[in-house]
């Protein structure tokens, strides 16, 4: 039976975040993903704000890991070569709700958060233009930024394969037992792993997988977040995320952008069923008509996708913590936001658990990451050298966003190979340009099929399930 | 290296263009993304093209060959495989095209362009399709590069949504391949493809067209697995009392087409709200006076003679511009009544000889007299039995006869 020190169950920003962590300090340990891909399901469909931590009541887990993440997101995506927007988030207000916007304030100076700032009409119109016309007053926190959150776990898995660590795609954990030598076994029904130390980072599924190990039970409940995005064309339209005063209900509709130039719009919240990432005319509805409390009236014509994602929440904090019955097993249920923001400061925290529990590091040459090859972002001249050195990185895949076969290859190449088309997509954005992949998509079945050297009806959007192409024509070819 | 004219796309616009331009005399380049000219031409098997201008039913590629043949002829030269990343404009008459291609980077230098990219398809985001993002959907053109170029079949049940002739012509050769289509459903109260093809494409085949109805959402984990329908009310809100599963595998989204005119966007260029596309004089030719613009770039047509003819206009305009340098002043704007929806061509001038205005109009309309004014006069009229929204319609004006204005009505008999 294959054997670790550590096993990590799900891919999402908390269980990529602690393999890194635990493969850089010189840990044995398995990441497990029943995906076919990490970066499953909530860490995928997110705002993408690392919050400045002004939010989250004092005094809990939440305003910890908040503050202390955030902190070390800039320094992280340095180190992996993804992109940390550092462009500050903005809550803003009308002349009467001043005072909420002060609480906001100093509960964020009792969170400790750097850099906080309300700003009058004047200052906000520099920052930004099209705010709503009744806004008056805005909360400025500087520290908080954008960051791709599947860019970032993407980035993150590979950093820890580089560095020693084992990622299983494809398995999904439905049975944990405990050996009398007081190792687990996890299996998925067919293949069976163990290890002294189980960290349950499984997101929506978080609570079963501690009833599978007997640990303590929790009830989850799950809100749906449905978001509208923008053609890159109408980049500018804000440039940082431009938040509503937030309710019991939660942060609010906000008008924000992504690190690749597009404008995001939503989240609503709805509460919904365990899994439920479809899109309703309902939440479309009510992300174009909030979003006017803050802003102007965006350019919905210019829509390009549509999608949704699933808060997790088990009461009203993070739970994070060893479990008291069951001796060696971690988990974090409820990671709901700013869970992205706070993941760093959370795995620090189960590596601190760990080691006192008797986990043993060892100091290990760390291996750095190598980030994809970006043509768009190279110079016409640093380009051209590259293509003359490799004639892939001149053959055009995806016209929207500008993405040649030779970087299709890198992801095919790299130390978590992109197996279907959705991981190729986290990896370098193919299909999620303005025409949504009618261009790319066969191109991407036919790479994928060569590459794998299996049929093109074998090759899945997002794994098994999810074929493109379902088989010949009567004729063949012409 | 240096040319009169870059034609940036070779789809039949393009090869139009760069044909007639040649023929004039001009030293040519036709740049081309895919490793062969035709453009959509390539996966449209089924035949039907020609008709009007070439007088017989050839196939897409059967189309293309003629147009590439032809081309060929000339002393144009075509670079294959090769993209239009960026246009600079330095100044009169002097223009650089960035092209990128397998062997790198490079700059080419010419008097004018001649932009033919054609279009791209709309995504169901951007109309608002809810529900589930699982495999199976697909923009209709897409389906067709896979099943006629790739030879995949992409799906065995199908529903189409939008009556489009893409979506319209998916429908017959899907069932030729032995795949069901359960149903086309279309939005507006009326089918927005040509009337041959509701014949030829659907009640040949006994394929449902469900008008005034809509997808209200996708259903289906990994795969499609249906699609909730409803009829749509007069103001597009759903009915949804009447909404019901239709069980599919695969859904096929004919929506409407938008220009690839992303190399035109840092140019500030005047634009068209009903095409999405910059606006043309009768030239073809924009605000800056070295770009042309041609094809389904320029706006969508409905048969391809239609854009090899304007294609041509488009070609002979920028050859005359690339050796001359003249440009005409004080343009004339086509105003439009509300029952026309946009002209090709947004600018006239006076006494430059006579120019066909296309235009679509925006309903169905019997007895459709429609009638070009300047000053009070009537210079030009046409009477057509029935003009139907998708279809282009023309009106050949004598400019000599223009005052200081154009005025274009649709009135009903
Ligand atoms: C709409 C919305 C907006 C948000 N905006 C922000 C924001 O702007 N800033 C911020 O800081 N946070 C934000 N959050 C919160 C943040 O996205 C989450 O806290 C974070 O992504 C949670 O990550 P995770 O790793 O816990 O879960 P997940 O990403 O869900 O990862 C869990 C993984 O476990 C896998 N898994 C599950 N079961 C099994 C099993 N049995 N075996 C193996 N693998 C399994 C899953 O496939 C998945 O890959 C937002 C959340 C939502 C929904
Ligand atoms: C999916 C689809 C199906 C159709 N079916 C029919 C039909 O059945 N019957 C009919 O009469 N009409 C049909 N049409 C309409 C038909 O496309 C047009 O009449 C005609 O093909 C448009 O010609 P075009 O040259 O403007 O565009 P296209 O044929 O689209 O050609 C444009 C060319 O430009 C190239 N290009 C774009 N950008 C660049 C760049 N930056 N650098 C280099 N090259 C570039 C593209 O690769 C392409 O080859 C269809 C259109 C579509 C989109």
């Amino acid at each position: 039976m294959k054997t670790f020190d550590v096993l990590i169950v799900g891919g999402g920003i908390i269980g990529t975040n602690l393999f890194s962590l635990l493969a850089r300090n010189g840990v044995k340990v398995a990441l497990l993903e029943k995906e076919d891909d990490i970066c499953g399901l909530v860490s995928r469909a997110n705002s993408g704000v690392i919050h400045a931590g002004y939010d989250p009541r004092p005094n809990t887990l939440m305003a910890k890991f908040n503050v202390e993440g955030t902190k070390m997101y800039p320094q992280m995506c340095k180190r992996l070569g993804v992109d940390f927007v550092s462009c500050g988030s903005l809550v803003v207000a009308k002349k009467e709700d001043k005072k909420k916007l002060e609480e906001l304030l100093n509960r964020g100076k009792q969170n400790k958060v750097p850099d906080l700032e309300i700003l009058g009409k004047k200052d906000l119109q520099k920052l930004e233009k099209n705010l709503a016309d009744n806004i008056e007053f805005g909360l400025f926190a500087k520290t908080a930024g954008i960051v791709s959150p599947y860019e970032i776990c993407v980035a993150l898995a590979e950093e820890g394969v580089l560095n020693g660590g084992k990622v299983f795609l494809n398995f999904e954990v439905k049975l944990i037992e405990k050996q009398e030598n007081g190792k687990f076994v996890l299996s998925n029904g067919k293949e069976e792993i163990a290890a002294k130390f189980v960290v349950n980072c499984a997101g929506q599924h978080a609570a079963k997988i501690n009833d599978l190990a007997g640990a303590k039970h929790f009830k989850m409940n799950f809100v749906k977040g449905e978001y509208i995005l923008l053609d890159k064309a109408e980049k500018g339209f804000v440039n940082r995320p431009v938040f509503p005063l937030p309710t019991e209900k939660g942060k609010g509709i906000l008008a924000n952008i992504t690190t690749h130039g597009n404008i995001l719009l939503g989240p609503t919240a709805f509460p919904c069923k365990l899994g439920d990432t479809s899109v309703t005319l309902e939440g479309i509805n009510k992300i174009k008509q909030d979003v006017l409390a803050s802003v102007k009236q965006p350019n919905f014509r210019k829509t390009i996708k549509l999608f949704a994602g699933v808060r997790v929440k088990s009461g009203s904090d993070f739970n994070i913590s060893r479990d008291e019955k069951q001796k060696n097993f971690y988990y974090a249920v409820g990671v709901c936001s700013p869970g992205l923001s706070a993941a760093p400061a959370i795995a620090q925290h189960f590596l601190h658990l760990l080691k006192e529990d008797g986990l043993k590091t060892k100091k290990i040459i760390v291996k750095k990451r190598k980030p994809y090859t970006n043509t768009e972002k190279l110079s016409e001249k640093e380009l051209d050298k590259l293509i003359k050195k490799n004639p892939n990185y001149g053959k055009v895949v995806c016209r929207c966003e500008n993405i040649s076969q030779g970087e299709i290859l890198e992801a095919l190449n790299s130390p978590l190979p992109a197996k279907n088309i959705d991981a190729i997509k986290r990896r370098l954005r193919p299909t999620m340009g303005r025409c949504q992949g009618s261009f790319c998509r066969p191109k991407l079945v036919k790479i994928l099929s060569d590459f794998y050297k299996t049929k093109e009806e074998d090759v899945t959007l997002n794994g098994k399930g999810s074929e493109i192409v379902v088989g010949n024509i009567k004729g063949g070819i012409q | 290296m240096n040319f009169d004219i870059v034609v940036v796309g070779g789809g039949p616009a393009g090869m139009a263009a760069a044909y007639s331009a040649s023929e004039k005399g001009s030293k040519v380049l036709i740049v081309e993304r895919e490793a062969k000219l035709g453009g959509i031409l390539n996966q449209c098997i089924h035949n039907g093209f020609g008709l009007h201008y070439l007088g017989e039913e050839l196939t897409g590629p059967e189309y293309a060959d003629v147009w590439q043949k032809k081309l060929l002829k000339t002393k144009a030269k075509v670079l294959l495989s090769s993209v239009v990343t960026k246009i600079e404009r330095l100044g009169d008459r002097n223009v650089v095209v960035h092209i990128k291609n397998s062997e790198g980077v490079s700059k080419i230098k010419t008097k004018a362009v001649v932009f033919s990219m054609g279009c791209r398809e709309k995504p169901g985001s951007a109309i608002n399709l809810c529900g589930t993002r699982p495999a199976g959907v697909f923009a209709a053109g897409e389906a067709q590069k896979l099943v006629n170029v790739h030879g995949k079949l992409v799906g065995k049940k199908v529903v189409i949504l939008g009556s489009g002739d893409i979506g319209l012509i998916m429908a017959r050769r899907m069932t030729c391949e032995g795949a069901k289509v359960v149903g086309v459903y279309e939005i507006m109260p009326k089918c927005g493809g040509l009337a041959r093809n509701v014949a030829q494409c659907l009640n040949d085949f006994n394929i449902p067209l469900f008008l005034s109805t809509s997808i209200v959402k996708i259903v289906g984990d990994k795969r499609v697995s249906g699609v909730v329908v409803a009829p749509v009310n007069p103001d597009f809100s759903f009915d949804l009392t009447k909404q019901k599963l239709v069980k599919c595998d695969t859904v096929l989204l004919s929506v409407g087409l938008l220009p690839e005119i992303d190399v035109l966007n840092e140019f500030n260029l005047e634009r068209s709200n009903v095409t999405n596309s910059v606006v043309v004089n009768q030239f073809y030719q924009t605000k800056i006076p070295e770009f042309f613009v041609c094809g389904n770039v320029l706006h969508v047509n409905d048969l391809v003679d239609n854009v090899t003819v304007e294609s041509l206009e488009a070609g002979v305009c920028a050859a005359n511009f690339a050796k001359t340098g003249k440009t005409t002043k004080k343009p004339i704007e086509v105003k439009l009544d509300k029952n026309i929806r946009y002209t090709s061509m947004k600018y006239v001038y006076k006494n430059t000889g006579s120019v066909t205005l296309c235009f679509r109009v925006s309903d169905e309309f019997k007895n459709a007299k429609i009638v070009a004014k300047s000053g009070e006069e009537i210079v030009a009229s046409v009477f057509k039995p029935v003009v139907r929204a998708g279809q282009i319609e023309k009106i050949v004006v004598d400019t000599s006869k223009l005052k200081n204005d154009l005025n274009l009505c649709l009135e009903v008999a």
